[in-house]
This record gives structure tokens, sequence and C-alpha cells, in this order.
């Protein structure tokens, strides 16, 4: 469960270096059982739908907020 | 408002050339997509398959300082010449950034959580890249603060420009200097430049280049597509008063 000092300067090459070794020998449970399958490929999907769902919520507020703007214009129509 | 105000909010017609560009960052971005998902990957232990977050995660970080740079220059244009569609320009520019920044420092929590700290549940980790990003995040959200304390106009623009110049000053060592001086998850820390030969597999390269420009090609359409609703805003709001 620790992470240590050690542990950390052990994990300088990353890409292959785990923080807690043992964590690795547990069966993993819930929410990690379904992001570490198939070569946690998973990840990659949550990485890329955190993106477009941010994106996504980004294009609605405009969205609404421009349509506020039609409303204002229609409203206001004659006088334009 | 004076005439010179609403003349400055004028835009250009939206020309032919942005409708092509707008078409060109969708396709772009969708062929990197699909090759990130299905090209060819150095399946390392631990990393596996999440190797491919590099192509999704690093850009946003690209688009963030991006975002700061074109908020910094279109602050400084505003305090030279006080026209206001610098101030509309940089706002936006600020806003993409800040959006890109949270999405970035989300992927990298996800991430880190399901790769090297399986078992752990350590959601954050304090990784001193993620401890200064969050850092410089809350900068960021304090401009969106200080613009949205301030009614007039006039002032809200020049302190905000001028809050502008400090928050990017503070980003390249927030988000590239300073995390590289210590542990990391992340590569560069080792005193090597990141994405050196050694770092990144050739066939992994081109596939993050191109996504890097993707991204920062979707964030300049988003940033300019927000600049011109929020000059329509203006104009609308502040005619029918």
């Amino acid at each position: 469960m620790q992470v240590t000092l050690d542990t950390l300067s052990a994990a300088r090459d990353t890409s292959i270096a785990l923080l807690d070794p043992n964590a690795a020998q547990q069966i993993p449970q819930g929410i990690e059982r379904a992001m570490l399958a198939s070569d946690k490929l998973p990840v990659v999907l949550a990485v890329i739908l955190i993106i477009w769902l941010g994106l996504l919520f980004l294009l609605f507020r405009t969205d609404w907020k421009i349509s506020r703007i039609e409303k204002r214009l229609n409203e206001g129509g004659d006088k334009a | 408002m004076t005439p010179t105000d609403r003349d400055s909010l004028m835009l250009p017609t939206r020309g032919k050339g942005y409708g092509i560009f707008t078409i060109f960052v969708a396709t772009w971005l969708t062929v990197v997509i699909c090759f990130g998902i299905l090209g060819k990957i150095s399946n390392l232990p631990i990393l596996e398959h999440t190797a491919r977050n590099l192509y999704f995660h690093v850009p946003m970080w690209f688009t963030l300082m991006l975002g700061w740079f074109v908020a910094a220059f279109h602050s400084l244009r505003y305090l030279m010449t006080r026209k206001r569609m610098h101030d509309v320009r940089a706002e936006q520019a600020a806003l993409v950034a800040t959006v890109f920044g949270v999405l970035g420092i989300t992927t990298g929590i996800v991430w880190s959580r399901f790769t090297w700290y399986t078992g752990t549940n350590i959601w954050w980790n304090g990784d001193p890249r993620q401890v200064m990003v969050a850092v410089q995040l809350l900068i960021s959200g304090a401009y969106f603060v200080l613009r949205g304390a301030l009614e007039e106009d006039r002032l809200r623009a020049r302190l905000a420009a001028a809050y502008a110049l400090f928050a990017t000053a503070t980003m390249p060592f927030l988000t590239y200097v300073l995390p590289r001086r210590m542990e990391s998850l992340h590569p560069g820390a080792e005193g090597n430049p990141a994405f050196s030969q050694m770092d990144i597999a050739p066939e992994m390269r081109w596939i993050f280049y191109a996504s890097a420009i993707g991204f920062l090609m979707l964030g300049w359409w988003i940033y300019t597509l927000r600049v011109r609703f929020r000059a329509a805003e203006i104009r609308v709001t502040e005619r029918s008063h």
C-alpha cells in the first residue's frame, strides 16, 4: 500500500517499474478488473472518452449560449 | 458604447478557407484516433496498451500552452491598443487553454491510477508535474474569477490582461521546467529531453506528432468559434440597452 521514496526512485524507468510491486500480485477487484482487462486497453478508452465528453460539454454550453443570442435577436427583431 | 468600440468587435465574414479548415481538422483527428487505437506500439510491461494515451494526454498540454501564449499575445495587444477585440480573444484563448488543461489533468489521473497505481487506490499521487499543473490550473481559474468580479468593461479588460501576462509567465515553469527537476512518472525527469530517440518508439512517433498537430488545430477551431460567439454576444447585449 505504501509508496515509499525507495520505490519511487526505483521507478526511474517508469515504463517497466510499478510503484507498488506487491499490488501487481493481487487479483484486481471491481473497477480495476474492468480497466486492466485486455492489456489495459480500457484505460485508453477512458482517456479518449474524458476528452470527448469534455469537448462535448464545451460545445453544448456554447450552443446554449448562442441560442440565447438568437432569442434576443428575434425578440428585438424590429428594432434591429 | 462609442462607435469605435462596436467597430472593433466586427469580425471578418467566415470565409471558405475556414470551412475547409474545419473539415480538414475533423478528418485529421478522426484518422489520428484510428491510428492511435489500431497502430503498432511497443507493448511494455505495466504500460501495455496505455502507451497509446501518449497520443491523447500529451496534446492536451500542448494545446494549453498554445492557448496561454495566444491569451498573452492578445492581452499584450490589448494593453497596447485598447481594442476590445483583443480582450475577447484573450478571454476565449484562456478558456480553451483551461478546458484542455482540465482534460489533461483528468486523463493523467485516470492513466496513472490504472497503470502505475493498480491495487493501491491512489487517484491523486502527488507526482510533481501533476501537482504543479494543478497550481497552474488554479492560476488559470483565478483569471476567470477576476473577470467575473469586475463589472466595468474597461477596468476588467485592463486588469485581466495584466493578470493573463502573469499567468502565462508562470505556465512554462509549472508545466515544463520545474517538474523535470524532480522524480516523476513523466519522461524527461532523468535529465534527458523527453521524446528523445530513446523515449519513444519510431512507429509511435509519427502518430504522436500528427495527434499533437491535430489537437492544436482543434483547439484553434474551438477558440475561433468561441471568439465569434462572444463578439456576437457582446454586440447583441449592448445594442439592446
